[in-house]
């Protein structure tokens, strides 16, 4: 038998009054009876131990009913622990919400700060999920590459491939599953009633299987539909819906394509679109006879095999390229492929403003966490008393240090149900930013991740707003707590330096923030003051092409354009009408490298890459450039063979300094090239072809009715200030001459310009918004240290009113608080921003990363703030009256 | 010549204990004596199975429990009813009445029903 345990030690006793001692109070219930009852026996006449004996024997057995009951008792002890920790948890949640709505203003500013915080933080990251992390809409994206052409020396990437290239990788290569080709291209879709044109692409037979996207309805294209006679073509879904009412029949129907009748062989999936918005596809005809340097087709996208990395398959590409410039020189030296992700290709450029993004929300929210952190701390300060009551009663650390972060808890919870309802407009807001609609292949959805991003926002925003004042909370002394709160509650020192450091922090950040902000506005600025040597007002651009098939006869189109502009010109309110191949901005930028006459030309790395194209007479004087020396291009400039040509300032300074250009002869290739001499006969002065901020380069322009082209956008220089309401006019006039040859891209130069910077205006508008952002959070954190300070001063400040300080003084004495405060943030704030400086440096334009006037405005902006700040609780320090403010203690 | 012992169902030790207490609030002991006065010691309750009983009353709600000094200046665990436990242990009751009175039917049977 198992020896009885001895009954309670007496100091064990107490111990009953942290926590019941279960198995103590059992043994020693159970060691009573079997006392109570061996007394009995005893008095039956048994002797002592024979009695206990006979006790324990008629008991059952022990150890089992012992144990029996510990289980029943700790079952019960757990449970009811358990509720009431619950309980005590909903009793401080009860009482940290009830202490929050008692403060509806410290509670309302606190919540609205947490919401736009985490709104902003959740849409930034919505945009970086969507155009950085999600994967690309296509099978395996991550295998998918994007090729181009690359002339390493002269620094230029993402040029365009030949025919030969793309076969020479797609034979060649070791590394790839396959390689498809593009290339850009618009077609007229024209019914008897409707024509339009249409955005579309030309591609490989292969180059939707590479890409893993297969018809919804009908086939891909096959490879021997890769010839021009082949007349077939795919359409996308929001074509197919929009122009032909879904029509399920569609495959197997004629439309006509460019006046042309073409098969439909399939119909693609929604959403789709390649490359950019094309909405329709024809075969590309793929003529590997032409030379291997003839590069005018737009790309290859390639899909790698697996486990292949991206460096690996570069060069091997690279390899092929040298196999390739063994064979052909001229062709291949100095050529590269320019390997890229999908990825990359299409979210490259977006990639760092979005992380600059990411950081400046990311520092907006530990502001606001600041700020919320700062005025808990006020409030703790202020309840210093009530805490310590609630101390001096036994209310424990861990319960203190619960109440305080549980105030934080419902504050970011809040803050962040309503951030995350908030976010979808942000992010509608994001993207209308976009010039067009978001590409299909960024989905910017509030999903799964976002929400889950939004609640460890929640958890962070807890933590960071609720540590300190809960941390200061649970370190009250109690005595002196109830002390001092008896002469309404001083704080204490320590309370103000967390504060002061708090301030400084957010003053800091809102440094960094303004100096980036003001760095990328100042840089959009400077994009948009940059002379474009164009003008952008009045000026309507009208795109048109002609059905080959129909004008292959040179005569025709010669006709056709002589009557565009002849009727064009008479429009009411059209004051002159010219035509280019592609308008400035417009993403046309063919180049080809020439020589001129009488100069050696060593090899294709010394030559000169001049940009080119077919103008008319009067595009100089539609756009608003000057000729600056001989003559433009005149009606009379069509010999194909005695051609002549403009060149721009920047090729005259460059090429024929010190001599005069005029007379001098340019070919394209060297000299022994097919093609003609090019007589210069004018300069024309510079303007901006390319988007800003490339800079001008040497351009030289061909009379176009010497080479008609089939396409040409139309410049309209008009009389209105706004000569969008032209369209109609134009639009009538163009269907008259050819019901297949409709305007298209009809848009203003204005426009044009603008919408070529939309991102350098998105980052100095985003990064604009969340600086402002900082500077009012930052703002109302100085005021309000500076004015509790006030507050709790109010008995110093009467004494020394009362000693004869002067109101001046009193005031100068506050400000200079906050001028301090405001000049270590400053100071912390302006060497942060100057080792950052790199971090905004590849986004500016004519603006250095470590602008002077930047540094220097930026500084004296936030000490002004705080100044302003700290001025409307040092005006309320002079009107303490000192008589009032002694007593009131 | 021993008593044949009778096997106590399920819950019925339950209601003992909760009639002995209904009477007033006592120790362990005294529950047991009283059990075994009444009951002539016919029923052969091991008297230690009594415990786990209360334990798991006490948990239920039925009864709650105190330390008391007893008689002989012994710190004794006593129990007392609850407002719960006294309805229970009527509802109980009641339940055991209409159970005795279903079995007697059976055995007072004088032949098979037709």
């Amino acid at each position: 038998m198992v020896p009885m345990e001895q009954p309670l030690a007496g100091w064990r006793r107490y111990l009953r009054f942290l926590r019941p001692d279960i198995k103590a109070d059992i043994n020693d219930e159970l060691a009573f009876h079997l006392e109570m009852r061996a007394r009995d026996f005893e008095r039956m006449g048994l002797t002592g131990l024979a009695a206990l004996e006979a006790a324990q024997s008629g008991f059952g057995d022990l150890a089992a009913i012992r144990d029996a009951c510990l289980t029943i008792d700790e079952r019960r002890f757990r449970r009811a622990s358990r509720k009431e920790t619950l309980m005590s948890f909903l009793t401080d949640l009860r009482q940290s919400a009830r202490s929050l709505l008692r403060s509806p203003g410290f509670t309302t500013v606190a919540v609205l700060c947490l919401t736009l915080g985490i709104a902003s933080t959740a849409t930034i990251f919505t945009a970086v999920r969507g155009i950085l992390l999600r994967p690309l809409p296509y099978r395996d994206a991550e295998r998918l590459l994007v090729i181009y052409d690359a002339v390493p020396e002269r620094n230029e990437r993402g040029v365009n491939i030949s025919y030969h290239d793309y076969d020479a990788w797609r034979t060649g290569n070791r590394t790839l599953e396959d390689v498809g080709m593009w290339g850009w291209s618009t077609i007229t879709i024209s019914s008897d009633d409707e024509s339009e044109r249409v955005e579309a692409g030309l591609v490989s037979a292969n180059l939707f299987h590479v890409l893993g996207v297969s018809p919804i309805l009908g086939r891909n294209f096959l490879p021997e539909e890769e010839k021009p006679d082949a007349r077939v073509i795919l359409l996308g879904c929001g074509l197919w819906q929009r122009r032909f009412g879904s029509d399920r029949e569609i495959v197997g129907k004629t439309i006509r394509v460019n006046a042309v009748p073409h098969t439909v062989v399939g119909v693609m999936p929604q959403g789709f679109a390649f490359p950019e918005l094309g909405q329709a596809w024809r075969p590309m005809t793929i003529d590997l006879a032409t030379e291997p340097g003839n590069r005018f087709n737009a790309g290859a996208i390639a899909r790698m095999k697996p486990g292949v990395p991206l460096s690996t398959a570069a060069a091997d590409l690279e390899s092929v390229m040298r196999r390739e410039e063994e064979r052909y020189p001229n062709d291949y030296k100095g050529w590269s492929a320019d390997v890229r992700s999908m990825r990359d290709n299409v979210a490259g450029e977006l990639r760092r403003p979005l992380l600059v993004f990411l950081g400046a929300v990311g520092m907006v929210l530990l502001i606001v966490c600041a700020n919320v952190a700062n005025l808990l701390l006020a409030r703790g300060l202020a309840r210093d008393r009530e805490l310590g009551v609630r101390a001096a009663l036994g209310a424990s650390r861990g319960r203190i240090f619960g109440h305080v972060i549980l105030e934080s808890a419902i504050l970011a919870l809040a803050g962040g149900l309503l951030g995350a309802l908030l976010t979808p407009w942000g992010v509608r807001l994001y993207a209308m930013t976009y010039p067009n609609d978001v590409p299909f292949y960024f989905s910017l959805r509030v999903d799964g991740w976002i929400l889950a991003f939004v609640a460890t926002l929640i958890a962070a925003a807890t933590v960071l707003m609720g540590i300190i004042p809960s941390m200061r909370a649970t370190a009250i002394d109690v005595t002196a707590a109830l002390r001092e709160g008896g002469r309404s509650g001083a704080g204490g020192i320590r309370g103000n330096r967390t504060r002061n450091v708090l301030v400084v922090s957010e003053l800091a950040l809102s440094v960094v923030l303004l100096v980036g902000a003001v760095l990328l506005v100042r840089s959009y600025r400077s994009l948009t003051n940059t002379n474009l040597g164009f003008s952008q007002d009045s000026v309507l651009a009208v795109r048109v092409s002609l059905p080959p098939a129909e004008y292959t006869v040179r005569a025709k189109r010669i006709v056709y354009w002589d009557a565009v502009y002849q009727r064009l010109s008479a429009l009411p309110g059209v004051t002159v009408v010219g035509s280019a191949e592609g308008i400035p901005f417009s993403g046309w930028q063919v180049s080809a490298g020439m020589s001129i006459e009488g100069r050696p030309f060593v090899d294709s790395k010394d030559e000169l890459g001049v940009h080119y194209q077919n103008v008319s007479p009067r595009y100089f004087d539609a756009i608003g450039a000057r000729i600056v020396a001989g003559r433009g291009i005149t009606e009379q400039d069509r010999d194909s063979v005695n051609l002549v040509g403009v060149i721009n300032e920047t090729l005259a300074r460059k090429q024929f300094t010190g001599i005069n250009p005029i007379g001098q002869r340019m070919k394209w290739g060297d000299a022994g090239s097919k093609w003609p001499w090019i007589t210069i006969v004018g300069v024309v002065s510079d303007f901006r072809h390319w988007r800003l901020p490339e800079p001008v380069h040497s351009a030289i322009y061909i009379p176009q009715q010497a080479w008609p082209s089939a396409s040409q956008t139309l410049v309209l220089r008009t009389t209105l200030a706004d000569p969008r309401p032209l369209e109609p006019s134009v639009r009538s006039v163009l269907r008259e001459l050819d019901r297949d040859a409709p305007a298209y891209q009809v848009q203003t130069f204005r426009d044009v310009v603008s919408r070529s910077l939309w991102r350098q205006r998105l980052q100095g508008r985003v990064l604009g918004l969340f600086a402002g952002m900082a500077l009012l959070l930052a703002a109302l954190g100085i005021y309000g240290v500076i004015s509790h300070g006030v507050t709790q001063r109010t008995r110093e400040l009467g004494v020394r009113m009362a000693l004869g300080a002067s109101r001046r003084e009193v005031a100068t004495m506050i400000l200079a608080q906050g001028s301090r405060l405001a000049a270590i943030g400053v100071a912390i704030g302006v060497a942060a921003a100057f080792l950052l400086r790199k971090v905004v440096a590849q986004l500016l334009y004519g603006v250095a990363p470590n602008d002077p006037l930047t540094f220097t405005l930026v500084p004296i902006a936030l000490v002004l703030v705080a100044l302003i700040a700290s001025l409307i609780p040092a005006l309320r320090a002079t009107r303490v009256d000192p008589a009032l403010a002694m007593r009131a203690e | 010549m021993p008593r044949t012992p009778i096997d106590l169902l399920q819950g019925t030790l339950d209601l003992l204990i909760l009639k002995t207490l209904s009477w007033g609030p006592a120790h362990g002991y005294a529950i047991a004596r009283w059990i075994e006065q009444l009951t002539g010691n016919a029923l052969q309750i091991g008297e230690g199975s009594l415990y786990p009983s209360l334990h798991r009353l006490e948990e239920r709600g039925w009864v709650t429990s105190d330390w008391q000094l007893s008689e002989n200046n012994r710190r004794a665990k006593v129990y007392t009813l609850t407002a719960a436990g006294r309805q229970q242990f009527r509802a109980e009751q009641k339940a055991w009445g209409n159970f005795v009175e279903a079995v007697r039917k059976v055995l007072d049977a004088p032949a098979l029903p037709a």
